[in-house]
């Protein structure tokens, strides 16, 4: 995963990062995807991926509980 | 491979230290500060064991017979306090400091004068911890939680916690700064971020989360000490404060910092459970991932301590379905390790037998913190034994047996000799046995409504306080048989092979003799 994808350093999509948090929030990540994401996403795209899902988590949780205790 | 350069090259340093007792008060070699934090916790530990002991005396039968009530709650929180400021905390720094440079392929830490310095602020901190019971009015007694208006009200003994705290939290954070540090900048060529031991991983986590909620910590502290002194009133209602307030900020520390003490634990425990099972550890990448989610997650979960504190039915299930939900990422990493396991080739040493205790015992904590998540059977066993019961499973049979694998795993490198493989089992099978007889019944004794904090209680929780007390001296003194079996090792064990795990696959074994020479890596292995 080093120097393979050096030269062909392809742009993470807005997909890819989401879909790499949402895997990490379950904590089951596929090998060969984790290897791909290893190399296209930079640490600073996954940082910022991760506040704005653990945002979202918190948000989601709060539509829940409202609409629970509505 | 073996013994690449270490014995050609590092022997000529080898004794490049001064000697005597400022070898130790000077040094900045990563194996001798590893030793000191190792050492100190271990004191701390009995510390702090020696107080619990004093606690299970007193409730071995109902009434008061040892403690009167003021003593007995000064044993409570000082037990408390240093277990995890003094024994666990620096327990897993020591791992760290030996372990992270020759799992990565460095020479040292990255500050190694920062390094010498975060150990030797835990001495003042401790002699400030243990000095307190002296004093007039004695130690703090407010539980280790220090809530106000208990905290705000205590005596000197509280002065003296509140800046051991500080002290101990600028330790802490210098340590993980170190510790980042070195992970993200020492690293050997080629050992890329997915190919560091999970060891490694989970303490850049858990470094990443002390730098959080440490510096939280030090400002609720330092605002008790202002309320206590000069005149403000943050969490004084008579001056307009909140005392809830302070449950607030102190458990947005406090439930990030149980996870700083399981982390560094699922850390060795995936290190020694490949080891004896002769296979990789299963899902590497699903424990990467894991391991940084329950770290965020834990950031939102904290008000499941406070569910009786009153708080609108909104906050009471955001918290119970967030708390509920970190039980998913711990799932997968239970999983792993037992598939880890599954058809492996064997084999139980004393590590071993640890790590599988501790994934047994785990699980039944983590299963009795969903029960406690659950708001109405919270509202029920809040502030009683359930909850003690609960997480001395998570801390006793949760880090502290994953200490012990780390220590028989790691302590043939470490001394270049080998441990007494029987007494070894002997002191697992009767950690086991005590510990389950100490605190399993509590559970019994939770559910049935007995308070924590207590000196005295009726006369209905008479038997299974009593079990638990026998339980409790058992435990007690099986851990002077590892202190022994440690010593034994050091002093007279036989001399270890390089690599005495023949499973074992991190650059510690694959490319270091045994002991690791003072001076390791010099010249970075190549990874792959
Ligand atoms: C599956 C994961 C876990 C869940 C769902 C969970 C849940 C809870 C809940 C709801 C409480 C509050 C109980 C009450 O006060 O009524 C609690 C208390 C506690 N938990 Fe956990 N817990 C988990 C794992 C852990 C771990 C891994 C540790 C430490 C290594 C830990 C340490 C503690 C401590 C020290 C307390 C008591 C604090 C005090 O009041 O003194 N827990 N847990
Ligand atoms: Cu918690």
């Amino acid at each position: 995963m080093d120097n393979s994808t050096v030269g062909k350093q392809r742009k993470a999509t807005i997909w890819q990062v989401a879909k790499a948090v949402m895997f990490a929030f379950m904590g089951i990540r596929k090998k060969s995807d984790l290897e791909n994401d290893a190399a296209t996403l930079k640490p600073a795209q996954l940082i910022v991926g991760g506040i704005i899902g653990g945002v979202l988590f918190v948000i989601s949780i709060m539509l829940l509980v409202r609409l629970i205790v509505s | 491979m073996a013994a690449v350069h270490g014995d050609a090259h590092g022997h000529e340093h080898d004794d490049h230290h001064p000697s005597g007792i400022m070898r130790w008060i000077t040094t900045t070699n990563h194996k001798d500060i590893g030793t000191m934090y190792l050492w100190f916790s271990f004191a701390m530990f009995l510390t702090g064991g020696t107080l619990a002991l004093g606690i299970r005396a007193e409730l071995f039968q109902p009434g008061i017979q040892i403690l009167q009530p003021e003593l007995f709650n000064q044993f409570t929180t000082l037990h408390g306090l240093i277990m995890v400021f003094g024994a666990i905390m620096p327990a897993f720094v020591g791992f760290a400091n030996w372990q992270v440079p020759l799992m990565i392929g460095a020479p040292d830490m990255a500050f190694a004068r920062m390094n010498n310095w975060s150990f030797w602020l835990l001495i003042p901190a401790a002699t400030l911890l243990v000095s307190s019971f002296f004093l007039p009015g004695g130690a703090a007694a407010g539980g280790w939680t220090f809530y106000p208006p208990l905290s705000t009200q205590g005596g000197l003994g509280v002065d003296f916690m509140i800046f051991a705290v500080h002290i101990l939290g600028a330790s802490s954070i210098m340590g993980s700064i170190n510790i980042i540090t070195t992970i993200l900048n020492m690293r050997a060529p080629g050992m890329t971020l997915m190919k560091m031991p999970m060891f490694v991983w989970t303490w850049l986590i858990t470094a990443y989360l002390l730098v959080l909620v440490m510096p939280v910590l030090a400002g609720t502290v330092t605002m008790l000490l202002t309320d206590r002194h000069f005149g403000t009133s943050f969490f004084n209602a008579a001056g307009g404060g909140d005392p809830v307030m302070f449950q607030h900020i102190f458990w947005f520390f406090g439930h990030p910092e149980v996870y700083i003490m399981i982390l560094p634990s699922f850390g060795i425990v995936s290190e020694v459970i490949p080891t004896f099972s002769r296979k990789p550890l299963f899902g590497y990448s699903s424990m990467v991932y894991a391991t940084a989610s329950i770290a965020i997650l834990s950031c939102v979960v904290w008000a499941h301590h406070m569910f009786t504190a009153g708080m609108p039915a909104v906050g009471q299930l955001f918290f119970m379905y967030a708390t509920m939900l970190i039980a998913v990422p711990t799932g997968v990493k239970v999983f792993n390790w037992t598939a880890t396991m599954w058809r492996g080739s064997m084999s139980f040493e004393t590590p071993m037998l640890f790590s599988i205790g501790f994934i047994f015992l785990f699980v039944i904590g983590g299963f009795s913190g969903v029960i406690c998540a659950i708001v109405p059977i919270d509202i029920q066993v809040q502030d009683t034994y359930y909850v003690i019961a609960h997480f001395h499973y998570v801390l006793v049979s949760g880090s502290l047996f994953a200490l012990f694998a780390g220590a028989y795993y790691w302590i043939p490198k470490w001394t270049g000799r080998m441990y007494n493989e029987t007494l070894g089992k002997a002191h697992f099978w009767l950690s086991m046995f005590f510990f389950n007889l100490t605190f399993f019944v509590q559970h019994f004794l939770g559910l049935a409504g007995m308070p924590r904090r207590i000196p005295d209680y009726n006369l209905q929780f008479a038997d299974f306080n009593m079990i638990s007390s026998i339980g409790a001296f058992g435990f007690g003194m099986t851990q002077l048989l590892f202190l022994y079996v440690m010593i034994n090792c050091i002093r007279s064990g036989e001399k270890a092979p390089q690599k005495p795990w023949d499973g074992a696959t991190t650059l510690e074994w694959t490319h270091l003799p045994t002991p690791a020479p003072y001076h390791s890596f010099e010249k970075p292995p190549v990874v792959q």
